[in-house]
This record gives C-alpha cells, structure tokens and sequence, in this order.
C-alpha cells in the first residue's frame, strides 16, 4: 500500500502527489486544447481541430440528451473541461508510476518537511514490530483522480452547481420537487440527492483507485522474480488496456451524470408533465 | 485511504483555473470558429436553395418561351397554307376565267365571221345568180316586175338550202 506524499504546512496538510498530478493534468490539457485551437480555421481545419470539433459535438450530444439545448448551452465548456481533465488525470496513472521507499522516518523529509504520512506509518510499524526494520512507499506519480478527496471536490463541485442553479434560476420547481409524490418523502428526496454526490465522487476514484492498486499488485509480482517478470508482461498489457477502456468510460459517465443532475435540476418540472 | 479535505481544496482551485484558462484561450475561439462554419454552412445552403429555385424558373420560362415559339411556328405555317390554298385557289379561277372568256370570245368572232361570210355569199350569190338568171331570161322574160319575182323566189331556194 502506497502511502501519499503529505506535509504540514501550519495546518495545511499539503499532498505533494496530488498537487503535481493535478499541475501535470491541467498542463496537459491545456497544452493539448491550445494546440488543437491554434490555427483556428473557418474553411480549413487541422487534424487537431477537427478532433477537437469531433469531441466538442461529442459533448455537444451528451448535453442535449440529457437536457434542452437552450439551457444546456452554457455548460459545454465546463463539461469539455470536465472530460478533458478527467480521462488525462485517468489516464496519466497508467503508464508509468514513480514509488519512493523510507525505511527511517529521519529522511522522510521534503523540502526540509517532514513527510506526515510516512513517519506515522513508520512509527506503527515500529510499535507492532519492535527491532524489525520499518517500511513505507510513497507514491508521487498517479492518477489524481485516484484520491478519493479530489474526485470528491469534482463531485462537490456538480453537486454546489447544480443545486445552486436550481435553487436560484428554477427556485419554484426546484424547491416543489422536495415533496413529491408527498410531503413526507422530503427526507427521502434529501437523502437521494446526498447519495448523488457521494456515488458520483466515489465511483470514479474506485475505479481508477482500483486500477491502479492493481497494476501496483502486478508490479509487485514483476519485482518478484524473472518468471514473475514475464508472466507480468502480457497481464499488465490486457490491465492497461482495460484501465484505458475505464478511465474513457468513467470520464464519459461522470460528465454525463453531471449533466443529468444540472439537467434535473434547472428543468422545470410541469414542462416534463406535458411532455 | 484518508480523505484530506485539502486535496479537495487544491482539485476544485485546479479545476476553476484550468476552466477559465481553456474558457478564455481554446474553447472560446473554437466555439466561435465552430459557430462561423454552421452560419457558413447554413448560407451556403439557402444559397444553394436559392440557385436551384432560380434555376427551376429559368427552366421553366425557357420551356413557355419553347412552347410559345412553337406555337407561334405552327401559326405562321398554317397561315402560309391558307395563303398558299386561297392563292391557288384564286389563280385556278382567274385561269378558268379566261379561258371562259377566250373561248366565248372565239366563239363570238367564229360567229360574226360565218355571219359576214354568209352576208358576202348571199350577196355574191344574188348578184351571180342575177347576172346568170339575167343571161337566161334576158330572152324569155321582158317584164321587170316578174324578173324580180322570179329571182326573189329562187334566192329564198337557195338560202333555205344553204
């Protein structure tokens, strides 16, 4: 089990791993957008471009399948740089990992900071084994979105702005659908919109998470021997291959999802009736 | 696994940044590209639209227009016929006219002819036969007033013969 790289910074318990991954995905991203838009051509558009166009319609679908285009117009950009953010951060997990070992908490330092999560993993190892040696990896590559906490602050993020949106654009519908059918399926209807934002966040990061401990398990078996080393080589090619097919899936669903809670929320719900 | 709310902090800060930055400097511009090709399109096509419906006019004008000259064509002809046939029509009876004319004036001349001719034969005849019958009767007949009997007598033979 790999532990996160976090120091105390007055208070502020800063993860060095998720803050380069988080840099290291929006660079991408923004490097790879701002290629693809930078001869932008009428007439004449680049391979790029056209790719980009291509994922941009893609999205464009997405939205008017969940909600009327009208309304759903303001969100492209944000579900673009929702997707776009989402299946890199999945991706970078994949092809290659960057582990550190500490075996004495004295150099589990960064920066002159004392890594938090390795000296307290290495003094309990220390107080059950006492005399045997103490061990802790820490991961500073992996996928950002493997950190329950970030992809948590995306759901949070859906959740604010759709609620937000329908409690201050579509206040009466909104507010109405509280109590349908009945008044009394008001703590229901709470519950059921908590359980939003908590399956949202969650089934990305264990999805990603649980890619990456397996690939992290094969790399064990690698280390292990020279038959370990290729047997592992054909498993870790079918698991990549699979990671890759998730993380596209998992970015798709969690835009998707994200669209359909705006989509819920900022859509009156008479007009439904008569539809 | 510990959920570090500061994780949560640093991801939503990325995210808002990363948003406005492609916002701003990527999507912007190509969403606007994206919309100057649909307006291109969309013109393109009424604009296609438009040439074929002109198109269809002309065609349609150029086919009265075909109908009209044909018509006018097949007018001109059928006059011409008619012209042609009354031409005819009229020579042929101009033709039989004078021809009408001719022969009765043939036949006119043929007349005063055989009428002057008798006249002359008459007379030439009367003054013959005066001249023979005076020669035969000098001897017989002294009296003027039977010769002249006699000759009217015969004459009246004659012409009722001839």
């Amino acid at each position: 089990m790999h532990e996160a790289p976090v120091i105390n910074l007055g208070g502020f318990h800063l993860d060095l791993s998720v803050l380069i991954m988080l840099v290291v995905t929006c660079a991408i991203v923004f490097v790879v957008a701002k290629l693809a838009t930078r001869k932008l051509s009428v007439e004449n558009p680049g391979k790029l471009q056209n790719f980009m166009e291509w994922a941009v319609e893609f999205v464009r679908n997405m939205i008017s399948s969940t909600m009327d285009w009208k309304k759903g117009k303001p969100f492209l950009s944000l579900a673009m740089t929702m997707i776009m953010f989402i299946f890199v951060a999945n991706m970078l997990g994949l092809p290659l990992g960057i582990v550190t070992e500490y075996h004495d908490a004295e150099k589990a330092k960064i920066f002159g900071q004392e890594i938090t999560t390795v000296t307290s993993v290495l003094k309990e190892q220390h107080e059950e084994h006492p005399g045997e040696e103490a061990h802790a990896e820490v991961a500073w590559w992996k996928s950002p979105t493997a950190d329950l906490s970030v992809t948590m602050g995306l759901a949070l993020l859906v959740f604010v702005l759709s609620h937000g949106l329908g409690l201050f654009k579509n206040t009466k519908s909104y507010l109405k659908h509280y109590v349908q059918p009945y008044p009394f399926f008001l703590p229901i209807n709470i519950i059921e919109q908590l359980s939003k934002l908590l399956t949202h966040g969650v089934r990305l990061f264990a999805n990603i998470f649980a890619g990456e401990v397996l690939i992290g398990t094969i790399m064990t078996l690698a280390k292990a021997s020279i038959f370990g080393a290729i047997f592992s080589i054909p498993l870790l090619m079918v698991w990549d291959g699979f990671s890759i097919f998730v993380g596209a899936i998992q970015s798709f669903v969690f835009v998707i999802l994200m669209m359909v809670y705006i989509g819920q929320s900022i859509e009156s719900h008479d007009e439904e009736h008569e539809h | 696994m510990n959920f570090v709310w500061e994780n949560t902090v640093i991801a939503l800060i990325a995210i808002g940044i990363l948003y406005f930055l492609l916002n701003k400097y990527a999507f912007g511009p190509l969403f606007s590209v994206m919309e100057k090709r649909r307006e291109l399109v969309q013109q393109q096509l009424s604009e296609a639209a438009q040439t074929r419906e002109q198109a269809a006019a002309y065609v349609e004008e150029q086919k009265s227009a075909l109908q009209e000259a044909r018509k006018e064509a097949y007018e001109i002809i059928e006059q011409s016929k008619q012209t042609s046939s009354k031409q005819a029509t009229h020579l042929l009876q101009q033709a039989k006219d004078e021809a009408t004319r001719m022969k009765d004036e043939a036949v006119r001349d043929i007349q005063s002819e055989k009428n002057k001719a008798v006249e002359q034969l008459r007379s030439e005849v009367g003054a013959v036969s005066v001249k023979i019958a005076s020669k035969l009767i000098e001897k017989e007949v002294g009296e003027e007033k039977v010769q002249g009997e006699l000759v009217d007598q015969y004459l009246k033979e004659v012409g009722g013969r001839s």
